[in-house]
């Protein structure tokens, strides 16, 4: 697994939690992406995920008119596969980032 | 959408490119309004299409193309309508030439030019969008894809001849039917493409070659006239057409 596909893994659990806390569209996943430092994937990175997590029913999408009447804007929500997926991501997330934290310090094993 | 003319720029491409790669056109165009929404949103906030896209444009085509289905059924429905159109204009042409015969290699063959020359041409237009290429680049690729049915069709050709197969010919009543199935074609594909382009270019290409038939100069003169009117009248249209598309332009 290269680490750009880890990353990717990663950024697709964060959409999820995204998505999780309401209705939203692109732009704004990227603004809170960047907001939690999130710098290291370019915004459009989140396309090409959207669309696989769309394919396979995590999310679903609907065009929504702009109150301002400008072009219709894309608003994501998510599944109930996909709160299941973010639980599962959350526990595999915990189970990673505890065992890399505790080799990184070099706790004793004994 | 109010972007600047960079991001409109890429987002064409990125149509072109989906289009190219057989993706459904109601999904093309959900992406590209999509990703349009954004940039015009980033712009915004002082960010440009490079920040957005990340990698060159060609590897994030091919990462959005990569998550799309390709639409089969729209191609199954899509290319036996362009296969009939580019037959009965070789029908049209043949039959107005009085060349209607046809042997097993060029029943084969046409098709088989006919597909390659459709597969090729997707791909020049895949590397047009992904590629930042300098005109003569451009130029001398786009001459190649143009030469190659060309000569695939004169190797079908000689290929025939060098066989020998037999063909199957056609006499004069079948002509007039030729011209006449070709005809309804042409009409047909207008209709369910809602465009005057099948029906456009067989004028084009045929009408000065048939009134010039009729006409009672020399063999020689005849074909003079036909070398240069042909040409004369095609280049009329493609002129017409860029013109039509420019003022489409200004007005949207």
């Amino acid at each position: 697994m290269s680490s750009s596909q880890m990353l990717k893994g990663i950024l697709e659990g964060c959409l999820l939690s995204i998505i999780s806390k309401g209705e939203t569209y692109g732009y704004e996943m990227t603004e809170k992406l960047n907001a939690y430092g999130f710098t290291m994937v370019s915004e459009g990175s989140i396309y090409p995920l959207l669309l696989r997590m769309k394919k396979e029913g995590l999310v679903t999408a609907v065009q929504k008119e702009l109150p301002s009447g400008g072009p219709k804007r894309k608003y994501y929500s998510l599944t109930e596969k996909g709160e299941e997926e973010l639980e599962n991501f959350k526990d595999r997330w915990k189970a990673i980032s505890t065992s890399v934290n505790h080799l990184l310090k070099g706790d004793d094993l004994r | 959408m109010k972007v600047s003319s960079e991001s409109r720029e890429f987002l064409e491409n990125l149509r072109v490119y989906l289009l190219a790669s057989g993706k459904y056109e109601g999904e093309i165009e959900e992406i590209v309004s999509e990703l349009g929404d954004h940039l015009e949103n980033a712009e915004k906030d002082g960010k440009d299409v490079t920040d957005i896209i990340g990698k060159t444009p060609k590897e994030y085509m091919g990462q959005l193309a990569g998550e799309m289905p390709f639409d089969l059924k729209g191609g199954l429905k899509f290319l036996p309508i362009l296969m009939l159109g580019a037959f009965s204009y070789i029908l049209m042409g043949d039959a107005i030439r009085g060349q209607l015969q046809y042997s097993l290699i060029d029943l084969i063959g046409y098709p088989a030019v006919f597909l390659m020359t459709l597969f090729l041409t997707a791909l020049f237009y895949k590397y047009l969008a992904s590629n930042k290429i300098p005109k003569l680049k451009q130029f001398i690729v786009f001459g190649i894809i143009a030469a190659t049915p060309i000569s695939l069709f004169i190797g079908v050709i000689y290929l025939d001849d060098w066989l020998g197969a037999p063909a199957i010919h056609f006499g004069p009543a079948a002509k007039g039917a030729a011209i006449f199935i070709s005809l309804l074609m042409f009409i047909f594909i207008a209709i369910w493409s809602k465009s005057w382009v099948s029906i456009i270019l067989p004028i084009v290409f045929f009408l000065p070659e048939v009134l010039i038939g009729f006409t009672d100069y020399q063999e020689n003169t005849k074909l003079m006239l036909s070398v240069t009117i042909v040409p004369l009248c095609i280049g009329i249209y493609l002129l017409s057409v860029l013109r039509m598309e420019k003022k489409k332009e200004k007005s949207s």
